[in-house]
């Protein structure tokens, strides 16, 4: 009945479809969040730029000790703008497929799609609050410009890594359990302190770099500090550490999502 | 080709597996309209969803080789937060369709004007299904699945659906899942039966309907009956719900309906007799019953039947020339026998119905069977339930009146020793206004247990706020005790 088709073919036509179904959703899914009022989709890193800016002010009035020389406004903007690239991905994953259950009728649409789709425009909105802000910051001179872009964007791409891979675990995960739901919010907060936003590895007391540097986080924000500040960053990582706790992230993530997928019942 | 072997589906609740699907095979072919059938739970939607692939069987294979369609006119593929416009362009990105093209027949279709562009949450329901319908129709299947499509819209939009989907896509294949079961014989030519997890297949409507009935065949249908004796007064929407959430009675209905789509009058009544077997306190059908009996030109029996209706509720403008022409038939007329409908006052006052005659023959004279001549007189002459206990009860036939029927008691232990006792749950509900499923239960047992209902009626003080009844009863009552002796032994 059907032309045989050979397995490129058909492997790039099931590219096709993925990028097709991708941009749908993600197209339904900016409409939905940010409509189409006022600045309707600007929303989408503004939000984010608001609160940077908000830590970044709070930050300097009360002189934050961080344990280096950098500047302050570089530090609070590297920091907290990575912190807003992990933690909103898993904020938005979980409980996702439940207001999207009746999407699973199209065929083509897959649970996977709908986590991949919220990840990729949380990745987005923080990238371009975070690129906004620093050309902004480096345009007044407020700050002086990275000293190695690659390494910066090595370290986010990390960093988004993680955020994703936890953000599909966690999302297939409280399909199955309330608890994660639950549980997520204030593991996030606790988190928040311990990512390595807050403060420079090289500025704790070893015992205590032994400890933050099991966090994966802490590696991709050192390696990103680095890349911005050079050498009076001080960076400790391993990124033979992160890259393969990213990997069994992920692996799992997609192995959740299977078995998520395997059960689900559209509405 | 649509290919289910061997399917098997189970869900994991609170109480348990539940096995929804067990072994359930079938082919569907380009053309073919699979309709099925089945009760609610029996897992018609699940069903479905495998077929549309939405969801994955527990075991067991679904194969497509042609594209299945969502189930159809679902609307919950909307997100309400989206205008009507956006969930169409959705549509057409995910399945890579011209949106301009598609856009112009939506609005075409749905006639939705400037609320395409307003968010799907600012809709009405029928706006919904029809947004729902138009969308989709967009995308050309193979083979479309359809889960309760009848619900949709008024009349007119319903014939454009039908036109749309049976008379454009003829060619397609369909799985249909409707409670209309007319709807399903009008446009499938397979027919399915899902009960208990299987699925057993027929290409005769008319096969699949009574195998159907006989497996649904095993529910009760009492406790619904009983609820409306003492409470005629119940909102019709909540009575006529009873009796169509009833398969059993709607089966009988359907048939009837049918039988009268094509003239058949006497096959009609017999469905519609059936029927209100099972729901006698329900109006409407009442006076279907009356249509199919006049059409034979049994007016006796119509003029019953719309007597019934009219004393439930059924509006009596719209009755009353039926009943005017089935007594003019007769060569009686409105001033000799009133016609009388329902009021608002309390049980002993409404106008009797032919089941209260039934269940006081029972009771009263330990008769069976009532002639249709004989009801209809105690019908046309009893203005209130009351009237029509007293005159039952002083009536010669009457076995609880002493010195009356020969060997009286004996009869009376006689009466309550049939098989079939449900009647005498009407009973309490007639003589005990307000009486509990529970204590209607322990009573039936006590009759049982060699008690007779006379008894039971005086001490439980019984139909004491109907006055002319209590007061036939307390006469009997004092008679009765005068031979004190003789009834020792039968309630001491």
């Amino acid at each position: 009945m059907n032309a045989r088709v050979s397995p490129e073919h058909n492997l790039r036509r099931s590219l096709e479809i993925q990028v097709r179904v991708l941009g749908a959703l993600l197209m339904r899914e900016t409409l939905t969040r940010y409509g189409r009022h006022n600045i309707g989709f600007l929303w989408l890193f503004v939000e984010p730029m608001i609160f940077t800016l908000g830590v970044t002010a709070l930050w300097i009035a009360t002189k934050s000790v961080h344990g280096s020389d950098l500047p302050i406004v570089a530090f609070a903007l590297t920091g907290y703008s990575s912190v807003l690239l992990w933690r909103n991905m898993p904020g938005r994953c979980t409980g996702a497929l439940m207001g999207n259950l009746a999407l699973m009728y199209h065929r083509n649409i897959k649970v996977l799609d709908i986590y991949l789709a919220r990840v990729i425009l949380e990745f987005a909105g923080a990238t371009m609050s975070f690129a906004t802000l620093g050309l902004t910051f480096i345009s007044f001179g407020i700050l002086a410009p990275p000293q190695d872009i690659i390494q910066v964007a090595t370290g986010w791409l990390l960093l988004a890594w993680f955020g994703g891979a936890l953000a599909i675990l966690l999302g297939a995960l409280s399909h199955r359990s309330e608890l994660v739901e639950k549980l997520w919010h204030p593991a996030s907060y606790l988190l928040f302190p311990l990512s390595g936003a807050a403060f420079l590895v090289a500025a704790l007391p070893p015992a205590a770099q032994q400890i933050v540097l099991y966090i994966p986080t802490v590696h991709a924000i050192e390696l990103l500090r680095e890349g911005w500040f050079g050498d009076r960053a001080r960076a400790i990582y391993d990124l033979s550490y992160i890259i393969p706790f990213n990997l069994i992230l992920t692996l799992s993530a997609l192995l959740q999502v299977r078995i998520t997928g395997r059960d689900v019942v559209p509405e | 080709m649509i290919h289910v072997q061997n399917v098997h589906k189970t869900y994991q609740t609170r109480h348990g597996k539940s096995h929804v699907l067990n072994d359930v095979s079938f082919d569907l072919r380009k053309g073919e309209k699979l309709g099925i059938l089945g009760r609610n739970g029996a897992g018609k939607s699940t069903l479905v969803r495998l077929v549309s692939g939405a969801e994955q069987p527990t075991s067991g294979l679904v194969e497509r080789s042609m594209s299945v369609s969502w189930p159809l006119a679902f609307g919950g593929a909307f997100q309400a937060d989206l205008t009507g416009k956006d969930n169409v362009r959705f549509i057409s990105r995910i399945y890579r369709q011209d949106f301009e093209q598609n856009l112009a027949f939506v609005e075409d279709f749905a006639e939705l004007g400037p609320y395409l562009l307003e968010p799907v949450r600012s809709y009405s329901s029928g706006m919904r299904a029809r947004l729902a319908f138009a969308i989709s129709m967009i995308i050309e299947f193979d083979c479309f699945l359809i889960d309760e499509v009848s619900a949709v819209g008024d009349a007119r939009f319903h014939e454009k659906c039908n036109y749309e989907l049976f008379t454009k896509r003829a060619d397609r294949a369909m799985v249909m899942i409707s409670h209309d079961a007319t709807y399903v014989r009008d446009h499938c030519n397979r027919f399915g039966i899902l009960h208990d997890g299987k699925l057993g297949l027929y290409d005769d409507f008319d096969v699949a309907y009574s195998e159907y009935a006989k497996l649904i065949s095993v529910s009760t249908t009492a406790y619904a009956t009983s609820k409306f004796v003492a409470n005629r007064s119940s909102p019709m929407e909540v009575q006529y719900q009873a009796a169509l959430a009833d398969e059993q009675f709607m089966f009988h209905v359907r048939r009837g309906d049918w039988a009268m789509e094509k003239s058949a009058w006497s096959e009609a009544e017999d469905e519609y007799s059936a029927a209100l077997k099972l729901h006698p306190y329900e109006r409407t059908y009442w006076s279907q019953h009356g249509h199919a009996a006049r059409a034979q030109g049994k007016y006796t029996l119509a003029e019953i039947s719309y007597r019934n209706s009219c004393a439930l509720g059924y509006p009596l403008p719209e009755i009353s020339p039926f009943i005017k022409d089935a007594m003019a038939h007769q060569s009686v007329t409105e001033l000799e026998y009133p016609i009388m409908s329902y009021n608002k006052g309390v049980l002993s006052t409404q106008p009797p119905v032919s089941n209260d005659v039934l269940i006081f023959a029972k009771a009263f004279w330990g008769q069976l069977d009532v002639t249709d001549l004989e009801l209809l007189d105690l019908i046309r002459n009893s203005p209130t339930l009351d009237s029509l206990a007293e005159r039952m009860l002083v009536d010669e036939k009457c076995i609880w009146r002493p010195g009356g029927a020969p060997s009286a008691l004996e009869q009376m232990s006689r009466a309550i020793t049939g098989d079939d006792l449900s009647w005498i749950r009407t009973f309490c509900q007639l003589g005990g206004a307000g009486l509990k499923f529970a204590n209607t239960a322990d009573l039936i047992e006590r009759f049982q247990s060699q008690q007779d209902l006379f008894a039971v009626t005086i001490k439980e003080n019984w139909f004491s706020e109907w006055s002319n009844t209590s007061s036939t009863l307390s006469e009997f009552t004092a008679a009765y005790s005068d031979l004190k002796h003789e009834l020792s032994n039968v309630y001491p």
